[in-house]
């Protein structure tokens, strides 16, 4: 059996904010609540589909907390929703709670800061196509670039859930360990080694960290760490798969690797969104054609954000 | 109090059971918006753009947002006239709303051949002839923007129209749109639509690129809409109240003050675009609050507030 992503019915949803929380330089974690219709429907949100969230009536924070660098995009207005992923979902007493990873870095995302508890914002959701779930497989590797490791907290969570025999192991990586999005910080150990971040060792899932500037894990880019550890292990192609979630570049690399070693894999993709909802066709994702030299354009927000790795057409 | 108002209007022959359209490339082929909202409370319903071949639309980034606007170049994506017909006109024929379908190409015979194989169809109502698209490198705006070709391509589709009504979509980027408007009437046009995007351009300082891979592309959004208000005036002043002619009118309409804006400077109808991205069931919300305009200053018919610019 096995689950193809697609997910319940969206909507327009209200919901209210009742977290906000710093977790590294820029990176933040804001916690929504649902209720009534909305947390029915995002009770049944997958890993990797997707939210668009209004913050267009958001308060931007006090001038001291705008970060350095971002005092024009403060000034700027911003009318479009922005699409956000989900770090975990959880249901308690018929109300539905998300967890979104986010990174302050324009005008909406610094009004996302302003949030405090009680603020109320519309959300339309859940959206697209989110990651499959083959519980034929008996090992997952998760390769998060940066803020890509949203959806794969998520992912992690859902795939070590009850009866899972699946063995997970993640593999991300950050500019520097500061920028490690993770709620708890590496102990020293952890640090050194660059292995077991807490916040993935809860659900049992074995980690290892890589920075590109060697301060916390292995020092380079996370492909390599990734390449290198596969070379190191005795999987099964065909008993495996890839879940990648991160820059362009970085979601090249991984699917040329999962090619070279035939291991099935799928990407989350990224793209300038105006609705989100398939009425406005500007998140287009090129996409090979089975068969022939040719290539169409699909949609993110419809036919992904999760693509097969070997349909897409990465853009250099 | 609300049930006295009557809402209904005639454009062009057609008795429309409210002012209110979705815009052509702001919500599909129907289908998508009908998760959202009712798509029988719609007046009229436009399609994006149709081609005689699918197109498969420009690279990206095809969007940009800037302060109370976006821009976009998305190039006509489209599944082509052969697919429209087969998957699409089902759910556009069962809608109460008038459906027009908006028809590109990039040269006259390929307008003419998209609208000669739909006109026997009676899913549609009429056709918007799109003569004023920014982002593609042939046809579009360079047929909209010369009086001589918008003529010339619509009296060509006029003939193979089949007796549907026929609206042109016209560019404000020229120097007298009352020029084009004429032109496009004395053409045999039975309605106008008015405004389309204005070609602009969003830079990426650090990059000093365009931030669209079309490198320009098509503002629309609240930004355009006090220009877009002066024009409809302009057209309905200067050509289409003369002759009888109805508009549409379209340009940052977010809420039910902006469509009624648009009417009392000359527009029959109204076209909601842009933000129907931000609220999918905005133009549900824009019908009943003209109903509710009308209603408080007892306003009988909503036709009666088309040009009543004092």
């Amino acid at each position: 059996m096995t689950d193809n992503g697609a997910g319940p019915t969206k909507g327009v949803y209200e919901a209210v904010v009742r977290s906000n929380k710093e977790i590294g330089r820029r990176f933040y974690r804001l916690g929504l609540e649902f209720s009534g219709a909305g947390g029915e429907a995002f009770a049944e949100a997958r890993p990797g589909q997707f939210a668009q969230l209004d913050l267009s009536g958001a308060p931007l924070p006090a001038a001291e907390a705008i970060p350095e660098g971002l005092g024009d995009a403060a000034r700027r207005g911003i009318i479009l929703r922005r699409p956000f992923s989900f770090c975990d979902v959880t249901r308690k007493d018929n109300k539905t709670r998300v967890e979104i990873l986010y990174c302050v870095v324009g005008p909406a995302s610094l009004r996302m800061r302003g949030l405090s508890g009680g603020d109320k914002v519309s959300v339309i959701g859940p959206l697209g196509r989110g990651f499959s779930v083959a519980e034929k497989k008996r090992h997952a590797l998760l390769v998060a670039g940066g803020m890509g490791a949203g959806p794969l907290l998520y992912l992690a969570k859902v795939l070590t859930g009850e009866s899972s025999k699946m063995e997970v192991v993640v593999f991300a990586g950050a500019r520097t360990r500061e920028e490690l999005p993770f709620r708890r910080p590496l102990d020293e150990i952890s640090r050194q080694l660059g292995f077991s971040l807490g916040e993935f060792a809860e659900d049992g899932v074995k980690s290892q960290v890589a920075t590109d500037d060697g301060t916390a894990g292995y020092e380079g880019l996370v492909t390599e760490c990734f390449s290198k550890w596969l070379g190191e292990q005795n999987l099964p192609a065909r008993d495996a798969i890839i879940y990648a979630c991160g820059p362009e570049a970085m979601l090249a690399q991984v699917a040329e690797i999962a090619k070279g070693r035939n291991i099935d894999c799928e990407v989350s993709m990224e793209r300038r969104m105006a609705c989100g909802i398939g009425l406005c066709q500007s998140c287009a994702v090129e996409c090979k054609v089975e068969g022939s030299n040719e290539s169409v354009y699909k949609l993110c927000c419809e036919d992904g954000p999760v693509f097969d790795s070997r349909e897409v057409v990465f853009s250099s | 109090m609300n049930e006295t108002v009557d809402m209904s209007v005639d454009f062009a022959g057609l008795k429309l059971v409210n002012p209110v359209f979705t815009a052509s490339g702001t919500s599909g082929y129907a289908d998508e918006l009908a998760d959202f909202m009712d798509v029988n409370a719609l007046g009229g319903f436009i399609t994006k753009s149709i081609t005689r071949k699918p197109r498969k639309g420009n690279p990206t980034p095809r969007i940009v947002e800037t302060d109370s606007g976006m821009l976009n170049a998305i190039g006509w994506a489209n599944i082509g006239l052969e697919r429209f017909i087969e998957e699409k006109l089902g759910i556009l024929g069962s809608m109460s709303a008038a459906v027009f379908v908006n028809v590109a190409g990039a040269s006259i015979g390929d307008y003419v051949s998209v609208v000669e194989r739909l006109a026997g169809e009676e899913a549609i109502a009429g056709f918007e002839l799109n003569v004023s698209c920014p982002n593609v490198e042939q046809g579009g705006i360079s047929f909209g923007t010369d009086a001589g070709q918008v003529a010339e391509v619509t009296s060509a589709v006029k003939k193979v129209a089949g007796g549907k009504v026929l609206m042109v979509k016209l560019s404000p980027c020229v120097t007298d749109i009352s020029v084009t408007a004429r032109a496009a009437v004395e053409a045999g046009a039975d309605a106008l639509s008015l405004i389309n995007t204005f070609t602009a351009m969003v830079i990426d300082i650090e990059r000093r690129e365009p931030v669209l891979a079309n490198r320009t592309g098509g503002l629309s959004g609240p930004a355009i809409k006090p220009i877009a208000v002066y024009l409809v005036n302009k057209v309905y002043n200067e050509v289409a109240k003369e002759k009888g002619i109805p508009i549409l009118g379209t340009g940052g309409i977010r809420t039910a003050s902006d469509a009624i804006e648009f009417m009392i400077a000359g527009a029959s109808a109204v076209g909601v675009g842009t933000w129907n991205f931000v609220e999918p069931d905005c133009a549900v919300k824009i019908v009943e609050g003209i109903k509710k305009y009308c209603a408080d200053n007892k306003i009988k018919s909503v036709k009666d507030l088309t040009g009543s610019l004092k």
